[in-house]
């Protein structure tokens, strides 16, 4: 009802609005359509139009070793970030509420969002000016995923505290007097109502880290390539198929990740509805 | 289970706030107190320094005779209803309810019956498997009254707890609470800044400003017999007139220091022409009559300037008391006059003035 009585408010104001709106869109949909297009010629050049159609070119990239190596890294270095990044932003943002001085929690709260505003590249030379007086993490992904933790733990937090803001500040007083002790209000009364948002948290953190680049590029291990970096490299090689086919594939994924994620927060939302609906 | 509540000279600091300033009370077993004050009294404040969920500067709080200061409120044994009231929104109303237990690592069975007792003690017991957003404001009171009675604590504290419910079924749960309280026997302490639940529930009030005690007594008392002209105005309608030794001086001296005679609006009167004026009387202009179902309040300009405030019989014919007529007022029931003496306010001057 206010969707319309919006609208209707607005008047003819809306037609540049709308107008804007479908350019924006075109702006976001037409290059990916283009990409989606080019990787089924059935030629070896990125062309559009594209020549013929065929699918050679994902026959090509999953039967790939170097491709298949470079997801699989792509998707453990993001398991084990996320995991990281949602233990620590979690963790940060519930201490957030433990704090009593507003101004302490101002200054904390701007240093975990700070990452986000950081320039990676400046982060990246720096982790790697460190890396290289530890020798014995060469061969290890362990500098790559601190930094890529560190990248995506200010999505986590600033999804799991605003979560936080939505509930209630007295639950926590109300269980001690119940007789939890600290852990038992932790795992069955902060963290329960907050799975949404760190779910969410989650899905944002493993994103910004499957994407990531800059850090891949100086802090990877010899030899090895994440599955962004070796999109990277390959864009500057052979302008191949191989390429738009590669990002057609983790395009899908993730529209199917985030998709199924959206799919399963609308049937809660709606049980719980039908929930209310059922008592009133 | 019941426990004799004893407070002795707490001190609070907040910050740069003196928040409590030295305050004692005691409760006997099974009394409902209730902390009385404006906002920024320092009520609330006391009520988490019972609960644990606030440390003291100074001081001492006693659960029968026991010192329980360095406890922490898990340890406390108090059931507190919180003016959200804080319900679990994950859970089920029987599992909110049973959380105590659960707490206190109780088999399930015994969780399960308690659950259901205490629901059935606030005629609750179909809603055991419902979630909190499921049921209307009062159902979530009671909710949250259930659990904080449901490991069978020594003490109940409530804040506020009437503050979210609209007005008629504020009413209606103040009956209802104070009928479970009266069941389960247990000492009770309530915060409010609403002086008619005040009145309603508690068996002593404890007026508060500014962080002390002005009285603690019995609704009664604190409305016949006010100790201070703001627990006077605090609690219900007051006219406020100087007095000398408990007897009412005519109006017009405002010589302060000789006390103040609180007079409440019900116990006025309006003199016809012809009747004699009592021992004391007070003439000024109506100013507003309205029809309140029953009563009349009448609102007269004294001719000092002071403000006086009269109920009348809804009876009343109010035709002689058109807004602008002159009118005398005496006093009804001189017996129930009560004199405040001067060392009793700071503020005295100030206020007969007014």
């Amino acid at each position: 009802m206010t969707d319309r009585s919006l609208l209707r408010a607005i008047g003819w104001y809306r037609t540049p609005i709308i107008a804007i709106g479908l350019l924006a869109s075109l702006l976001f949909f037409v290059p990916f359509l283009v990409v989606v297009a080019t990787s089924w010629t059935s030629g070896s050049f990125i062309l559009f139009p594209p020549t013929g159609f065929s699918l050679q070119w994902y026959e090509t990239v999953l039967t790939d070793r170097q491709w298949l190596n470079s997801f699989w890294l792509s998707v453990v270095v993001a398991v084990i970030s996320t995991v990281a990044a949602v233990l620590l932003g979690t963790l940060g943002a519930l201490g957030l509420t433990r704090i009593r001085s507003r101004a302490l929690q101002r200054w904390v709260r701007t240093l975990f969002i700070a990452p986000i505003a950081l320039p990676p590249i400046a982060y990246a030379v720096g982790l790697w000016s460190v890396d290289r007086r530890l020798p014995f993490l060469d061969d290890t992904l362990v500098s790559l995923v601190v930094g890529e933790t560190l990248l995506a733990v200010p999505y986590v937090f600033a999804l799991v505290s605003s979560g936080l803001a939505g509930t209630d500040p007295s639950l926590r007083p109300a269980a001690s007097t119940l007789g939890a002790s600290w852990p038992m209000i932790l795992w069955r009364i902060e963290l329960p109502p907050l799975l949404p948002s760190i779910l969410g948290g989650a899905l944002f953190a493993f994103t910004v880290v499957f994407d990531e680049v800059v850090l891949s590029v100086l802090l990877l291990p010899p030899g090895t390539q994440t599955l962004p970096l070796k999109m990277f490299t390959a864009s500057q090689e052979a302008f191949s198929p191989e390429l738009t086919a590669a990002s057609t594939m983790v395009s899908l994924l993730a529209i199917l990740v985030l998709g199924g994620a959206q799919l399963a927060s609308n049937r809660r939302n709606r049980a719980a509805r039908l929930r209310r609906k059922a008592s009133a | 289970m019941t426990v004799a509540l004893s407070v002795q000279d707490v001190h609070v600091t907040l910050g740069q706030n003196h928040v409590l300033k030295g305050v004692s009370i005691d409760a006997r077993p099974g009394e409902f107190v209730t902390l009385l004050g404006a906002s920024g009294s320092g009520k609330s404040t006391l009520l988490n320094v019972i609960a644990g969920l606030q440390g003291i500067d100074r001081g001492h709080v006693a659960f029968d005779g026991t010192n329980v200061e360095k406890r922490p409120p898990r340890k406390r044994g108090v059931g507190v209803v919180f003016q959200s009231y804080a319900l679990f929104p994950h859970m089920t109303v029987g599992e909110n309810v049973a959380f105590p237990l659960r707490a206190a690592r109780r088999p399930a069975a015994e969780r399960a019956k308690v659950a259901r007792e205490m629901l059935e003690l606030v005629q609750l017991g179909e809603m055991i498997g419902r979630r909190p957003a499921q049921l209307s404001g009062g159902q979530r009171q009671r909710v949250a009254l259930a659990r904080a009675l449901a490991a069978n604590p020594g003490i109940l504290l409530l804040d506020e707890p009437m503050a979210a419910l609209d007005k008629q079924l504020r009413e209606q749960m103040q009956v209802e609470v104070t009928r479970i309280q009266r069941q389960v026997g247990i000492t009770t302490v309530s915060v409010t800044h609403d002086q008619a639940e005040a009145m309603t529930m508690s068996d002593r009030v404890a007026v508060m400003r500014d962080g002390r005690f002005v009285q603690i007594d019995t609704p009664e008392n604190i409305y016949r017999k006010p100790a201070t002209e703001y627990v006077a105005r605090f609690v219900g309608e007051a006219n406020l007139f100087p007095a000398r030794g408990g007897e009412l001086l005519p109006d017009g001296v405002t010589d302060g220091r000789t006390g103040t005679a609180v007079i409440r609006p019900e116990d006025l009167r309006v003199l016809t022409g012809a009747e004699p004026a009592d021992a004391w009387s007070v003439s000024g202009v109506v100013r507003l009559l309205s029809f309140q179902g029953s009563r009349f309040r009448l609102e007269v300009v004294s001719d000092t300037g002071g403000r006086v405030v009269c109920s009348l019989p809804p009876q009343t014919d109010a035709g002689t008391l058109l807004d602008g007529n002159r009118v005398r007022l005496g006093c009804a029931h001189p017996d129930r006059v009560h004199v405040i003496a001067a060392t009793a306010n700071d503020d005295a001057q100030e206020l007969v003035v007014a």
